[in-house]
């Protein structure tokens, strides 16, 4: 059963998390206008993504300059005698007429950039085939790319306060980090401004108050949180009520963070031993 | 619910991730790609390596673990990671001294201005090139009080070795 939707409503950013939290395998079919696009995943990684027809068959590597025309028809040549399936990248890499890092950095240029554009659409069908895998013939990259900075470096382009407040309706909502970030949080890039905010995440912040420490704007802030949102790394809650005072409590400095206790410190150095 | 803070610091490749990986409890958010990958190449400028590890020490105390981008040109960073720290383990690739004396810079800037706990972990301490502790505590220039300790920061009862080393000190310096 395919996936239908449009990005103006379930944006892509979206749907690449669900495809990579799903380990889905398919084909992500775009079109926005008279523009079309198609991605194609593995286990939840992209193999491949092109906006033109002609990028899915072997002369884009002509096109990108990692193959001549003759070097591709021997590929093609040898690709047909050994039928039985063998794909494109599977005779490039065996034919050894270029090495697999520069097939894999080529191709994942072009397929990044080829999604980072899509994230400028405002609106677009998007159809998911899954178990779609893409033509033998087509130059898919060697090795999987994971999706979490594709959904980061999309995020940077979104400039619609909508789509962020989808999922962050207000700014008086505490950030804290998720208890198991686990695979999919590893390798995803961060800029120096999300650093920023990602440093200052402690489960006990407002949004607001973190964008007043690092004097970044609301917008800016929920924006980068949204990134991290989507990307898997924290989740966004309500922040508690503070709990009543008790009477040793009332007048205590509460902005004043308590002096570190020697019981405290020895109860980590007890877990750490115990480990 | 208490959350405490640990940063561990080093230059380039001194094994922040490997340290904080050996042990935390989560598998470790490490933004920070291998060298041979060719988008570090294209977006060197724009991004930022760094490393968080969580262990939960109790039902209501849960301590994280910071490691700090190595690169010079993020450090302004290191300041808004070094808030409400409890301590620090700065890390030193034994193997390479052209590292040392970056490693100086980073010592300078987390215990000039602050009398923040800290303690050296003389990592890759199982490679045949590597300096001595002592070597290096000669090498850092860093007085005898502070602690130098030898770590290979893949092996887990090494990093638990040196954040008890830490630990300690916070110790000392903690009220009743």
């Amino acid at each position: 059963m395919a996936l239908v939707g449009n990005i103006r409503d379930f944006g892509l950013s979206d749907f690449l998390y669900l495809v990579d939290r799903g380990y889905k395998t398919g084909g992500l079919h775009l079109k926005h206008n008279d523009e079309t696009a198609i991605l194609f995943f593995e286990r939840g990684k992209l193999i491949l993504a092109s906006r033109k027809d002609e990028d899915r068959k072997g002369e884009l590597l002509v096109r990108l300059g990692v193959l001549s025309a003759e070097q591709l028809s021997s590929v093609m040549q040898q690709m047909q005698q050994r039928g039985n399936g063998v794909t494109l990248t599977q005779v490039l890499l065996d034919s050894q007429l270029l090495p697999a890092e520069k097939l894999q950095s080529t191709l994942q240029t072009h397929n990044e950039e080829s999604v980072y554009g899509l994230f400028g659409w405002p609106e677009g069908e998007f159809r998911f085939e899954q178990g779609q895998k893409p033509a033998t013939d087509s130059p898919v990259m060697p090795v999987p790319v994971p999706v979490e900075n594709l959904i980061m470096e999309g995020v940077r382009r979104i400039d619609e306060w909508g789509r962020i407040k989808d999922r962050i309706p207000s700014t008086d909502m505490v950030v804290k980090f998720i208890d198991q970030p686990g695979e999919k949080a590893k390798g995803v890039k961060l800029a120096p401004e999300e650093w920023r905010v990602f440093a200052r995440i402690n489960g006990r912040d407002t949004l607001a108050e973190i964008a007043q420490k690092t004097n970044l704007g609301d917008f800016d802030t929920c924006r980068i949180v949204y990134g991290f949102l989507t990307a898997g790394l924290v989740e966004v809650l309500k922040k508690p009520k503070p709990a009543p005072l008790t009477s040793s409590a009332r007048g205590a400095q509460v902005t004043e963070p308590p002096r570190l206790k020697k019981s405290l410190v020895n109860r980590i150095i007890n877990r750490i031993r115990g480990m | 619910m208490q959350t405490v803070k640990m940063v561990i610091s080093g230059a380039v490749n001194a094994g922040k991730t490997e340290f904080i990986k050996a042990i935390s409890e989560i598998e470790v958010v490490s933004t920070e790609r291998r060298a041979t990958d060719d988008t570090k190449l294209i977006k060197k400028e724009t991004t930022v390596a760094m490393d968080f590890g969580r262990i939960q020490i109790a039902d209501d105390l849960v301590l994280h673990l910071f490691g700090t981008p190595g690169q010079k040109r993020f450090d302004f960073m290191w300041e808004i990671l070094s808030e409400g720290m409890l301590g620090l383990v700065i890390l030193v690739d034994s193997t390479r001294p052209e590292t040392f004396r970056e490693t100086n810079r980073i010592i300078d800037f987390f215990v000039s201005y602050r009398d923040t706990p800290y303690v050296i972990a003389a990592n890759k301490q199982d490679r045949p090139n590597a300096w001595s502790p002592d070597e290096l505590r000669l090498a850092l220039r860093q007085p005898p009080h502070i602690k130098v300790m030898p770590c290979v920061a893949s092996d887990r009862e090494s990093v638990k070795n040196v954040l008890l080393e830490l630990l300690y000190v916070i110790l000392q310096r903690s009220e009743d």
